[in-house]
């Protein structure tokens, strides 16, 4: 008999995942490319979480210790998956450490990549040392101090554009990345939090605070913080004499063309697909959906379904998503590699 | 004053045309159009509000757009190189004046009219600007750089490696074979017709010259073959 689910990324989704099969007794097999469990909050850096307010190496490195403290969870850091054969019930991975792993069924929590700015040149990344992303804001909150790093003064004015690398044909990504909103209201709120005398602008082409964060951050960024936000999406940003960022953008309501200087830019990156998905999909031999995420399998009832019988995925490699509905799906994903055990056991007894 | 129907009419070629489901997707309000636009800068002109206008299908305001406003775009179509959704409000623009001119509207004709002799230099020389059309008193605009065309403008074009460029009183030689099949993709695609709408003078003096041109270049096929 079978008893072990092969999971593959330790970010909130896997993590999730391998704490549910070991929690009811299976043995899961936890496979991270990076050298350190966690994945995007930790890598990355990030401060807060929304919508708990707790800090992510907190929030996030309870869930690591939660699997590294648990017998049953077997776990490869900066090793990858270089091979899967076999059918449901019975697959043999091997690994790139040299190792080879037995599993009934496969979960893929591999996630995400954080959109490159650097693919939108007009709005000025890598240009101008204060043009930066939100992932390097919420490292200089994590660290304490806001400061521009052209010069390391605390910025008078920043602004935070959204849908950077999200909506967006011209450069092939036509979807909503979901948290971007979200998270540039809480990061509005901790600027001004650490630096009451810095305004803060959101520029926007919609607000997409959706369910309980219209209130708890749309809303109360505006009421308790002051941020400001305009409807506008910013056509270019460059520099004036003095050194400050230019934006050139039109107030829609105003219906004007407007030119404004800041002294910090935020670009509120989206969600792009993992960048190793098309390895991914050749690796574990399931289907991209066309934005190059990982395809589901059938909405309803094998909701954590690949292409492939036995493998499942769930979190943000099935497209943008949260880190309380990664944490929530990678719970799903693994209760239904476990049925997959469970059921190929009733069979066989 | 057009009456509504007028105005539904415009409305209709407008949207009818065949390029209008391609230059125009929806529209996100996000105004990086207008953003980016130069006449928006200087102008009461906003591509923003021209895609605003055709995608609520506003048939009145459309058709006022038309008296002015779509004049004013330089047809950068910088405008469709930021739109998210991959809208070309230059594009929709383009169709909005083939249909003002369609339709005969005086905002057309008075915009064109200054045009009618680069018309007309364009279709008899084939070319706009000559180099000997480039002295230094015609261009202080310049600067001192027009000193660097000053010279023995012969000498100077022989210098050129295209032979085709060693000309003086044209910017190029014009093949009389090409300048023909010039006129007839004019006449097919409706160039002439339009002319003939917005300029009817310029449109028989031109007339006039094409004829005369296609009868020398019959007259020029039969010399080759007696040769």
């Amino acid at each position: 008999m079978q008893d072990t689910v092969l999971i593959v990324g330790a970010g909130p989704a896997g993590l999730s995942a391998a704490a549910q099969v070991a929690g009811v007794g299976y043995k899961a097999v936890l496979v991270e490319k990076e050298d350190v469990l966690g994945g995007a909050p930790i890598i990355s850096g990030y401060a807060r979480l929304v919508p708990s307010g707790e800090w992510a190496k907190d929030a996030i490195g309870r869930m690591v210790k939660r699997v590294e403290d648990d017998a049953n969870v077997a776990i490869h850091k900066g090793t990858k998956v270089t091979e899967l054969n076999g059918e449901p019930g019975k697959f043999t991975a091997k690994l790139s450490n040299g190792k080879s792993v037995k599993a009934g069924a496969v979960v893929l929590a591999t996630g995400f990549t954080h959109f490159d700015s650097v693919n939108k040149p007009e709005w000025g990344f890598g240009t101008f040392p204060d043009v930066v992303t939100t992932t390097q804001v919420e490292q200089m909150v994590t660290a304490g101090k806001i400061a521009c790093p052209s010069d390391g003064r605390t910025p008078e004015r920043v602004a935070i554009l959204l849908c950077v690398g999200s909506r967006d044909r011209q450069i092939g990504r036509e979807w909503c990345s979901k948290i971007c909103c979200t998270v540039s209201t809480n990061l509005a709120m901790e600027i001004k939090e650490l630096s009451p005398k810095t305004q803060v602008f959101v520029y926007y082409m919609d607000i997409r605070t959706f369910g309980l964060y219209e209130d708890r951050f749309y809303w109360k960024s505006q009421e308790e913080f002051r941020t400001k936000f305009i409807k506008a999406r910013i056509a270019e940003v460059t520099a004036a004499p003095d050194g400050r960022l230019l934006l050139k953008g039109e107030d829609t309501l105003v219906k004007r063309p407007i030119v404004i200087p800041f002294d910090m830019v935020v670009h509120a990156v989206g969600m792009d697909p993992n960048m190793d998905n098309p390895e991914i999909a050749e690796v574990f031999g399931v289907s991209l959906e066309n934005h190059g995420f990982i395809e589901r399998g059938e909405h309803y009832t094998n909701t954590c379904g690949t292409t492939r019988p036995g493998i499942y995925s769930c979190g943000a490699a099935y497209g943008p998503e949260t880190i309380d509905d990664s944490i929530s799906q990678g719970m799903a994903a693994g209760a239904r590699a476990i049925a997959d055990l469970h059921g190929l056991t009733r069979k066989a007894g | 004053m057009a009456t509504y129907a007028e105005m539904q009419q415009v409305f209709d070629d407008i949207r009818s045309d065949f390029r209008y489901d391609h230059e125009l997707n929806g529209c996100l309000n996000c105004g990086i159009c207008t953003a980016t636009c130069p006449s928006a800068q200087f102008y009461d002109y906003s591509p923003r509000e021209i895609v605003q206008l055709l995608w609520t299908e506003n048939v009145e305001q459309v058709y006022d757009a038309m008296q002015e406003k779509i004049w004013a775009c330089a047809q950068c179509m910088t405008c469709a190189a930021r739109c998210p959704f991959k809208n070309s409000p230059g594009g929709l623009v383009a169709i909005m004046r083939e249909v003002a001119i369609k339709h005969e509207m005086q905002s057309a004709k008075d915009v064109l009219r200054p045009f009618g002799r680069v018309m007309l230099k364009l279709i008899t020389t084939g070319n706009q600007l000559s180099p000997d059309m480039i002295q230094p008193d015609h261009f202080p605009d310049w600067g001192p750089n027009i000193q660097k065309v000053d010279g023995d403008l012969r000498i100077l074009r022989k210098a050129i490696p295209m032979k085709t460029l060693q000309t003086t009183d044209t910017a190029w030689e014009i093949s009389l074979k090409t300048s023909v099949e010039m006129y007839t993709i004019w006449e097919m695609t409706g160039v002439l017709k339009s002319l003939e709408l917005m300029d009817e003078n310029l449109f028989d003096v031109i007339e006039d010259f094409i004829e005369e041109k296609r009868e020398e270049y019959e007259e020029w096929l039969e010399e080759q073959e007696e040769d």
